[in-house]
């Protein structure tokens, strides 16, 4: 086998080697390598490293962080450490039901070819979830852009194709996009941000593992799904190298090619294959190809199961002839699994995914065929051509590696006005308002979301976009519910990186609540620059404390998460911190769920949250051009009470219709709830508010009230149940009466009033622009 | 006995569970049955082609599966006077086989649900429609009011119905359109259209009124906890709303 | 003013053309290989010399990473060659400089072996059989 040379070359000469050979490996890497195999590496070995040693399959600058994290709790039936996290639901028809939840992000292949780089992302969570034995019941969408207002930007070409692909591939394989959201902001110009959840269901007992079963030596392992090519060749050092335009043509084979078409039989046909397995009594391992392919998937379910594996890289089903070894190791083509099974029912799969399905006949080359075999000892072998071309330890290969870093204390964040609490100057309400609402990270998302099958599988009871969360009942015959919200706030980031990160996983299990669900759990995909850069690594390691505590005071562990870095280009653009929190809600009932829309005139408004004078990164901040002040502290002690009252209000059925606040604040909240109710053949539903200064005795500026995003919820209930409502909620909530709804579609603030239809209008109109 | 009712998938199809779920609350004897084993289909007394994307709509969307081996077995038992009910991605195909509506010879489409107006895109909208000819035009909405409003919900990129000038006539002149889109209080006006559809169309059906062509979903809004607003305390977990399609597609299995 | 013809190619794998191939074969159209290309006729007030480079700046229409654009030297489709329009179409709007209009269509191109362009029966016949829907499309072949 061809070697690699590292031994006699100096270490300028084995940089400049190994970058022209298109490795990420590092110079004390690569020795490592030759130290321990004892020789030099083969080619084939050398990019094996090169993929697994990669920040996107090692998590080496923040494995460590990681740890941090609260992963336990009564409702984890699965932490973090296989594909997928899993939650418990609830108990239906004699089992008990799972849910399972992956996220993670595909933002470099989206910046270079969006719809596909988008369509792949898909693919490759939803290919998480199915692994684990799970069926794939809804999917999210937390995007994060450039400036879109020019019509022929970039950013603006990436912002549709994202959207587009993600519609192609979601709508394809029939999964419903229940939430997401989307923020633009510049110093996403260079960088957008795609990150994709997935929700799977399974009973306890029906788990699949990511690893080789016990006592499975000599077990079969199979590779399922389109035919290996060159595409995605070097995707997991793609992920990790920062992007420059030069690079973007350079970067042509690493195109990742989704199909559909493909993965909606593949599903189909694994379904059945998880059937047939159960009924066989079978245990087997199961793992979906990712960054570093066949290589990277087929050692670490063996390694994980504690075997080695060997592999005969002529048994794979290629696409083009004579592809190198190492491109067939660990080429990242698109659509593909693996499974560990047991011999005697290796020719009943193969029969279910080639014949049954017809994996042939759905895309050329696509098939299931045994590639390999589980063995003893804990070396990794690949095979090529009659010779061996890797055999190396697999624990070294696949063994855990971590980059010491620097880090910088905690500062007071980007806070340039510490002092600044209030807007200052005379403003108007009525101009203030409608900009709000049509502010880029306000204005409704529907022109985007529109386009994503929302209600494809006949499970949805709230869909995406008409309230905080998706919520659908998966369970056929059974009246579980599942909530799911994302949340992230990169204006608050720039800021306060720390406490935006607090916010996110706040505001996600906020929302989650105002529908009427109890937070499970939560995952995170942590967007950030470039970890040799002390200052981007520093906001990582504080953001990853800034969820950790905001989970751990809420009592919320994390199953399951990403981590996404070199999110910059060579311009210096570095994009916003971004810790992106997606948060999973469980019913135990569905007939209990919050929806948002207003229900009938002559009900009582509640604001169940305290306004606060401090407007750093809040939406109406920016359009008075007042920014620079901080960002709202959190009272962790009031919100967790404030999240348990408006949990009982609505178990007892006080609250007839709910929204988080969020973007824009208590009037942005408000207007959302009242648009729902202008569709045509429904009865326009007003909102009579008494003006802010009774809210707060004075003791907020009425911007603050009114704009402010420090969180909390509003929502409605019926005039009867006012005073009792009032009457058992403790002081220290504040729970507030600030109006009531009316039958005249005009929106009144105090004595100014708004046409409905026309908030309506600047809240809609924004983003048709982008997504005509 | 109550009727035997095969739900079709086609590599691609991806709504085959929803429809097979509220075709069995029904009361019908439903199986999904998918295209290995397309031989088995003559013993079925009616079909139900749901949606999703077969074959990817590569072409055009119904064009490839309307050649399928499947298609044979339904374009015979539609002669014979079986009924065939197509939504969304299944109206397509049943389109592109010339079933629906029937003016030309089979495979020789007289007109489609092609590309949506006046955007190409895909469209995801809760929608109503509403029963636009005679109820008993059609076996399938026979047991239904007449002008019988029902929700569901559009989600498609070509669901747009177009044919020549001349082909629309035959439509019009031939009550070929059996729903056309609705507000939720039953008023018909442009708005109500969620993709340009030629006449407001959003299901045509045939001559002999045995196949009908639907493009919204009604088993997405089958459920009461599809539409919790509209609930009245009744059971969250009870057949509502989009069900009267298929309560009135069962009768007419057991009226046939 | 002049019309100037491009063809969009996919230069990553074209899954629709393969099972548009498959299914063309099924239908007993003999046929070895089968391309596809999204044919753009573009009406451009602006100098020849630079056209290429003026529609290579259109990311919607043209990505470098994914695509091949070929200028054609003609406005008719070849031998073993199809374009298809949509009967309703209406003018696409693009943004190129110098370009006042664009209409698209879906182009196919057959081969009977090799590089051997299918006959116009072996066309017509893929065209009857699958590529058309009359209702709604109208072919044009060379």
């Amino acid at each position: 086998m061809p070697n690699f040379r590292v031994n006699e070359l100096s270490d300028d000469e084995l940089r400049e080697h190994a970058t022209r050979a298109g490795l990420a490996l590092r110079v004390d890497e690569l020795r490592r390598i030759a130290q321990t195999l004892g020789r030099d590496p083969s080619i084939v070995e050398v990019h094996a490293f090169d993929a697994q040693w990669s920040e996107h399959c090692s998590y080496k600058s923040s494995r460590h962080l990681l740890r941090r994290l609260p992963t336990e709790g009564p409702t984890v039936m699965q932490g973090p450490a296989e594909d997928a996290g899993i939650l418990h639901l609830g108990q239906a028809h004699g089992a008990n039901w799972g849910v399972v939840i992956a996220h993670e992000s595909h933002n470099h292949p989206s910046q270079v070819v969006p719809f596909e780089g988008a369509a792949t992302g898909v693919g490759g969570i939803v290919r998480d979830v199915l692994c684990m034995g799970a069926e794939v019941i809804a999917v999210a969408d937390p995007l994060r852009f450039g400036r879109v207002e020019d019509a022929e930007s970039h950013q603006r070409y990436v912002a549709q194709g994202v959207v587009d692909g993600i519609a192609a591939y979601g709508n394809a394989i029939g999964v419903p996009n229940i939430a997401g959201d989307a923020y633009f902001d510049e110093r996403f110009d260079d960088n957008c941000l795609v990150n994709v959840v997935a929700l799977g269901l399974l009973k306890e007992q029906d788990i699949i593992h990511s690893a080789a079963p016990a006592h499975s030596e000599g077990w079969d392992i199979v590779l399922v799904g389109k035919a290996t090519d060159t595409s995605g060749f070097g995707g997991a050092a793609f992920s990790s190298v920062t992007l420059d335009e030069e690079d973007e043509d350079a970067n042509k084979g690493a195109v990742q090619v989704p199909d559909p078409f493909l993965k909606n039989v593949i599903m189909r046909a694994t379904y059945r294959v998880c059937e047939y397995l159960r009924e066989r009594g079978v245990t087997a391992g199961f793992k979906d190809l990712g960054a570093g392919g066949i290589m990277g998937c087929s050692a670490e379910i063996c390694s994980s199961g504690g075997f080695g594996a060997i592999i005969d890289l002529d048994d794979v089903n290629t696409a083009i002839q004579n592809m190198p070894p190492e491109v067939i190791a660990v080429g990242e083509t698109q659509e593909r699994l693996c499974w560990v099974l047991p011999g005697d029912v290796t020719p009943d799969v193969l029969r279910i995914y080639n014949e049954e399905f017809s994996l042939p006949q759905i895309a050329r080359g696509a098939c299931a065929t045994v590639i390999g075999a589980v063995q003893g000892e804990k070396r990794y072998v690949l095979r090529h051509g009659g010779e061996i071309v890797m055999d190396v330890p697999i624990d070294f290969l696949t063994g855990s590696i971590r980059d010491e870093l620097p880090v910088r204390p905690m500062s007071e964040g980007k806070v340039t006005d510490p002092a600044r609490r209030y807007v200052v100057g005379e403003h108007d309400l009525r101009q203030l308002f409608p900009r709000v609402l049509a502010h880029r990270d306000v204005c409704s998302r529907e022109p985007l979301y529109v386009r994503y099958d929302g209600a494809v599988r006949g499970t949805t009871v709230i869909p995406r976009g008409s309230a905080c969360a998706g919520v659908i009942a998966p369970v056929f015959g059974a009246p579980l519910g599942v909530a799911l919200a994302v949340a992230g706030n990169p204006r608050f980031s720039k800021v306060d990186p720390f406490l935006a990160a607090q916010y996110a996983v706040l505001e996600a299990v906020r929302k989650v609540v105002s529908v009427g669900a109890r937070p499970l759990g939560l995952t995170d995909c942590l967007n950030f620059g470039n970890p040799r850069n002390i200052e981007h690594y520093s906001e990582l390691v504080h953001a990853i404390e800034g969820i950790a505590l905001a989970a751990r005071q809420l009592g919320t562990p994390f199953v399951s998460g990403n981590v996404s870095l070199y999110n910059e280009s060579k311009t210096g653009n570095a994009i916003p911190a971004s810790p992106i929190i997606a948060c999973v809600g469980g019913m135990d009932d569905v007939s209990t769920v919050v929806t948002a829309g207003l229900k009938r005139s002559g009900s009582a408004l509640f604001l169940l949250g305290r306004p606060q004078n401090a407007a750093g990164g809040a939406v109406f901040a920016e359009l008075l051009e007042q920014t620079g002040g901080p960002v709202p502290p959190i009272d962790y002690e009031r919100a967790i009470d404030q999240i348990a009252f408006f949990r009982a209000a609505a178990d007892a059925g006080f609250i007839l219709s709910a929204r988080s606040i969020g973007n824009g604040g208590v009037l942005a909240a408000l207007a959302e709830m009242a648009f729902p109710t202008l569709q045509p053949g429904y009865t326009p539903i007003g909102v009579r508010l008494e003006p802010a200064h009774g809210w707060s005795n004075g003791a907020v500026g009425d911007f603050e009230a009114y704009f402010g995003e420090c969180g909390g919820f509003v929502f409605e209930a019926n005039a009867a149940d006012a005073q009792a409502l009032r009457a058992i909620a403790p002081e220290h909530l504040y729970l507030m009466q600030i109006g009531h709804t009316a039958s005249e579609a005009t929106f009144d603030v105090g004595s100014v009033q708004f046409d409905l239809n026309e908030l309506y209008e600047c809240w809609h109109a924004p983003l048709a622009q982008v997504y005509p | 006995m109550s009727a035997k009712v095969a739900v079709l998938v086609f590599p691609g199809t991806n709504s085959e569970v929803e429809t097979w779920r509220i075709c069995r609350d029904v009361g019908l004897d439903a199986e999904v049955v998918h295209w290995s084993r397309a031989a088995c289909l003559p013993q079925y007394d009616a079909y139900v082609l749901p949606g999703g994307f077969a074959y990817e709509d590569r072409i055009r969307a119904g064009a490839i599966p309307a050649h399928d081996p499947m298609m044979d077995y339904v374009i015979e038992g539609s002669q014979r006077g079986k009924l065939v009910l197509g939504i969304c991605n299944g109206a397509q195909i049943v389109l592109e086989a010339g079933l629906v509506p029937g003016t030309g010879p089979v495979r020789k489409p007289t007109a489609a649900f092609t590309r949506n107006g006046p955007v190409p895109h895909f469209v995801c909208k809760h929608v109503y429609v509403k029963l636009a000819i005679a109820p008993e035009r059609c076996a399938i909405t026979a047991a239904l009011e007449p002008g019988a409003l029902i929700p569901a919900w559009a989600a498609h990129g070509e669901g747009r119905l177009a044919a020549t000038a001349e082909h629309l006539r035959e439509i019009t002149e031939g009550s070929h359109i059996a729903f056309v889109y609705a507000h939720a209080d039953g008023t018909v006006d442009e708005r109500a259209v969620p993709n340009a559809s030629a006449l407001g169309c959003a299901a045509l059906t045939n001559r002999e009124g045995n196949v009908l062509a639907i493009m919204p979903h009604p088993e997405r809004d089958a459920w009461n906890y599809n539409h919790p607003d509209r609930r009245d305390g009744r059971d969250i977990l009870a057949p509502s709303g989009g069900v009267a399609l298929f309560e009135a597609f069962a009768e007419a299995l057991r009226r046939a | 003013m002049s019309l100037r013809t491009i063809a969009i190619k996919l230069k990553i794998p074209d899954n629709e053309a393969y099972t548009a191939l498959t299914a063309l074969r099924r239908l007993g159209v003999e046929i070895a290989r089968l391309e596809r290309a999204e044919i753009w006729q573009l009406e451009d007030g602006a100098d020849a010399a630079d056209f290429e480079q003026r529609v290579e700046c259109n990311e919607t229409l043209f990505n470098p990473n994914k695509h091949e654009l070929h200028v054609l030297d003609s406005d008719r489709p070849r031998e073993g060659e199809v374009w298809i329009e949509q009967i309703d179409a209406e003018d696409v709007p693009v943004r190129i400089a110098g370009v006042t209009r664009a209409r698209r269509y879906a182009g196919w191109r057959l081969f009977t072996h090799g590089h051997a362009p299918a006959d116009p029966q072996t066309v017509d016949t893929a065209v009857e059989r699958l590529l058309c829907n009359p209702a709604i499309e109208r072919a044009i072949t060379p």
